[in-house]
């Protein structure tokens, strides 16, 4: 497609303090990089979840979004799925495309 | 069929799910309070010990009969709190049993209160420490130590690549454990993953396995826990991968140590029937008793105890709030605005004695959370509330700059020396040397320092005075004037300021005390247990910004041309409220500052004489020179009470407290729910203050129950990790919480256990839906951890939010309360 090359993104939806494990999976499935929104608001399975708040960055959800390459991202799914089993938190998987394949390892 | 090791995000993610249950522990030098079973928090409070086996949740349920023998718990609070925590019973409370005319809720309270206790079903003790634990505590020490005699080789590879180094010479280890540990995998997630396959733990297993391995030393795993986010240099999954291959290299020998058994205590409804009937001679049906008694299991008991006592704190406290409106009709002289900490209760009441002195509640870092600096080249630190992540460095910069390089130079020399000393001491070379050199001098400075420790510290600070140069605070240049504008609105807001005076004064905290450890802890706890002073600094720079103040009276807030904001200082132990940055005011406002400090001085000494009566060693007649001598002691274990006490948290304006003496238990927040439409600024402080307030509430309550284990154990047999904590003795688990003499004095308690009672002033329409679109809130209140009251506005009625919504309370429900400090109860 336009000489863009396919890549998987993982989104995660989690609370606040549970962000620094998720970052942890990510590095350690080797991607090179993320990008880390605080404060996203929604509805969701436990209900309502106010957006950002102006001195608590901790008990906020942040989405974590990476993409990395399909033959590394299943290692991260299957880590992301076990880490969320069972409590409060979504994955969105999809497929993407990037022009620079190099800075996505 | 060959098998491969799980990959090492999994390995990563079984971590990450076992340690959920690790509390992050912050360093010592930069002490967080923080609920040590914040893990729980998502579960009912009386649920939390099963996550925490060991854990006291209540005191023993013979202390709260003493307290309703001795009258410190109403019978009014106890039966309040039985038809709370058990809604069945409030359709046949009043409902007769036999002939007797007892009714059903007479039965339970008789029960509770003139039957001898059944036992506690606490589990007793902390797991006996392992060899394993022993070696994992050394390892730790020797790499974590921020000031080692000798640093560890290969600290540069991180924990895991450092100890994987150094291993084979560990002699505590035998020769085949240490050529065995010498082949594992040169990554931790790898070595680890190798570990749970010769342990043969099956994948089901895995988490429970290693959340059971995290158990042990849960002092230096919550601090792994906070070193991961922090710093980097080791995380829970390198310690896990040292672990685990040290207790596979030891063999089937090192066993784990044996679970804590529970002892449950029986509870068989129908024999406590048949002994509350023979008792009491009741002419009822035992059958029917028991059916009574069912519904309130002995387990329960001490749950209900425990409300009762907050019940009768929280309602008395309730009865005593005021309902009259803001006087507005005169400009006050000068407003203090101070921390929401309650030793600053204290001081807003003594200061308000003098007219014309108005004062506020805020978090202590004034909406200003940074990285700060000083102009002494003296590091950084992180001055904002734990639950932020430091965005702007504010650096402090020195008005002449050949002033500023000299003090910085003086003081760098007074540091090298300082050092130099310290290391010599440590040195096993040169300690001899230094003892034939500087012996004598330093035994006569010890002999000086025990026994006139203030005359002693005024000469060292004269000798070593360097002296001060006048500074100001970068803040323009960290925080965009937008960011500055709104941080300025927020504060005013929040607060419910709708005038101004011609002097404010922006008040942080900060204890200064001697050779104490935890100093930090006495600290503010807004500024991430630093002294709230910079803060203080910054917030009065954005407020006297001309450029802000444009901006704010954009936005409808209008501060006159005549009023001048200064920073203070509340010294916590001598009670001296110190303002700073004078080279900063102006002129015209020398006068008034002059009157307010004259005015302040007299109100620091009212208060430290109404502190002194409750400090061990002195009483309300004690010179007020002696009482602030703590300060300088190096000998004193009791500076002062820090927030020993806190009990509640107050959400609204100072005219609902206004002229109470709420004996310094109280966390006050000012609030005015028509300056905040929206609700902005109410959802901003129940999820910020409030949580803070709570932390340290939580940190009191369970260092006050379990002194030894989630408390710091006795002051007196501390040993220092460098900044980092403290052990009891030579080696061993990092201590937790707050040593006893935050807590306690001889074996009595003196901070009375009791969870948070957050009351507030404002619509509760707007409140429940604050609480229903944060998660934290609905955790905290809807599973017991604290507890919510409210009225909507001065002319309503105080509703408390339940499981079923808000309930009305009675009026026969609310007495008049003791809320001095006292003595609570017997060590256990």
């Amino acid at each position: 497609m336009n000489g863009l090359t396919k890549m998987t993104k993982v989104e995660i939806v989690v609370a606040g303090r549970d962000a620094p494990p998720v970052r942890e999976l990510i590095t350690a499935a080797g991607a090179t990089g993320y990008t880390s929104v605080s404060g996203v608001s929604g509805i969701g399975h436990d209900g309502q979840h106010s957006g950002a708040l102006l001195f608590n960055e901790y008990d906020t959800l942040t989405m974590v979004i990476t993409v990395l390459p399909p033959e590394k991202a299943s290692a991260l799914i299957e880590s992301v799925r076990v880490l969320l089993d069972g409590r409060s938190g979504v994955m969105f998987v999809a497929d993407t495309f990037v022009s620079r394949p190099d800075y996505f390892g | 069929m060959t098998h491969t090791l799980p990959s090492a995000p999994l390995v990563r993610a079984r971590v990450a799910r076992a340690a959920d249950v690790v509390v992050p522990q912050w360093p010592l030098e930069s002490f967080i309070a923080i609920n040590p079973l914040a893990a729980a928090e998502a579960g009912r409070f009386e649920d939390a010990a099963r996550s925490a086996p060991g854990v006291a949740l209540t005191r023993a349920v013979g202390d709260y009969v003493d307290d309703f023998r001795a009258q410190r718990i109403s019978d009014a609070s106890l039966r309040s709190a039985l038809l709370e925590r058990v809604p069945e019973l409030r359709a046949i409370a009043s409902q007769a049993l036999g002939s007797s005319g007892i009714s059903a809720l007479d039965v339970i309270v008789a029960e509770l209160t003139r039957l001898p206790a059944a036992p506690d079903a606490r589990r007793d003790g902390s797991p006996a420490q392992s060899r394993l634990d022993e070696v994992m505590a050394h390892w730790l020490a020797a790499y974590l130590d921020p000031e080692p005699l000798w640093p560890m080789p290969g600290h540069r590879l991180g924990f895991f690549g450092a100890w994987r180094l150094m291993v084979r010479h560990d002699s505590r280890l035998p020769r085949w454990a240490r050529r065995a540990l010498a082949r594992i995998p040169e990554t931790p997630d790898g070595a680890l993953a190798e570990s749970l396959e010769n342990l043969a733990i099956d994948d089901d297993q895995i988490e429970g396995a290693l959340r059971a391995e995290l158990a042990h030393l849960p002092g230096w795993v919550g601090h792994v826990k906070w070193r991961a986010d922090h710093v980097g240099d080791i995380d829970l999954t390198s310690y896990l991968a040292v672990r685990l291959a040290t207790r596979v290299a030891l063999g089937p020998t090192e066993q784990s140590p044996d679970e804590l058994h529970a002892t449950v205590p029986r509870d068989d409804p129908f024999e406590r029937a048949a002994a509350l009937v023979k008792s009491l001679e009741l002419e009822a049906d035992p059958n029917s008793v028991a059916r009574v008694l069912m519904l309130h299991p002995t387990d329960q008991h001490a749950f209900t105890w425990q409300r009762a006592a907050e019940l009768e704190y929280s309602r008395g406290l309730i009865a005593r709030l005021g309902r009259d409106d803001v006087d507005e009709s005169q400009r006050p002289i000068s407003q203090v605005v101070l921390c929401i900490d309650p030793r600053s209760e204290g001081l807003r009441r003594q200061l308000e004695r003098s007219p014309g002195i108005d004062t506020f509640g805020f978090a202590g870092f004034f909406a200003v959370p940074m990285r700060y600096t000083t102009a002494d080249g003296r590091g950084s630190v992180d001055s904002l509330p734990a639950l932020l992540s430091p965005r702007h460095a504010v650096t402090e910069v020195s008005v002449d700059a050949r002033d500023g390089e000299l003090r910085a130079s003086r003081l760098r020399l007074r540091d090298a020396v300082a050092g130099g000393i310290h290391r010599g001491e440590a040195v096993s070379a040169a300690g001899f040397a230094l003892a034939e050199t500087s012996g004598w001098f330093m035994g006569l400075a010890s002999l000086a320092r025990t026994f006139a420790p203030s005359a002693t510290a005024r000469l060292a600070r004269s000798v070593g005075r360097v002296p001060e140069a006048p500074a100001v605070l970068t803040v323009d240049r960290a925080f965009s004037l937008e960011e500055r504008t709104l941080i300025a609105e927020a504060a005013v807001r929040m607060m419910g300021m709708t005038r101004f005076a011609s002097l404010v004064v922006f008040g942080g905290h900060a204890s200064s005390t001697t050779n104490n450890l935890f100093q930090s802890a006495l600290d503010c706890g807004a500024c991430g247990g630093n002294p709230g002073s910079p803060n203080a600094r910054a917030a009065a720079s954005i407020f006297n910004d001309s450029a802000v103040r444009l901006g704010l009276a954009a936005h409808g807030i209008e501060i006159p041309a005549d009023t001048w904001f200064v920073a203070a200082e509340h010294n916590t132990v001598t009670d001296r409220l110190a303002v700073l940055d004078q080279h900063l005011v102006p002129g015209s406002h020398r006068d008034a500052l002059a009157d307010f400090e004259l005015r302040s001085a007299a109100a620091s000494d009212r208060l430290v004489r109404e502190r002194a009566s409750a400090l061990p060693g002195a009483t309300a007649r004690t010179r007020l020179s002696r009482v602030r001598e703590r300060a300088d002691d190096w000998a004193e274990v009791y500076p002062e009470w820090g927030l020993a006490g806190n009990a509640a948290m107050i959400i609204g304006p100072r005219t609902l407290t206004q002229g109470l003496d709420l004996g310094r238990r109280v966390f006050l927040h000012s609030y005015e729910a028509a300056c905040d439409p929206d609700s902005d600024g109410l959802e901003t402080i129940l999820t910020a203050p409030l949580v803070v307030a709570q932390w340290i509430n939580h940190q009191y309550y369970f260092s006050a129950l379990n002194p030894d284990t989630l408390g710091a154990g006795t002051k007196t047999l501390h040993n220092a990790i460098g900044g980092i904590g403290v052990l009891q003795g030579q080696s061993g688990d990092l201590m937790r919480g707050l040593p006893w003499q935050s807590v306690g004095l001889g074996t009595a308690l003196v901070h009375e256990p009791l969870r948070l009672s957050v009351i507030v002033e404002a619509p509760r329409d707007r409140i429940a839906a604050i609480v229903s679109r944060n998660q934290v809130l609905r955790s905290l209140f809807e599973n017991d951890w604290i507890s919510l009251t409210a009225r909507d506005d001065r002319a309503g009625e105080w509703h408390r939010y339940g499981h079923y919504g808000w309930i009305e309370i009675a009026l026969s429900e609310i007495r008049t309360p003791e809320t001095t400090m006292t003595t609570t109860g017997e060590r256990s």
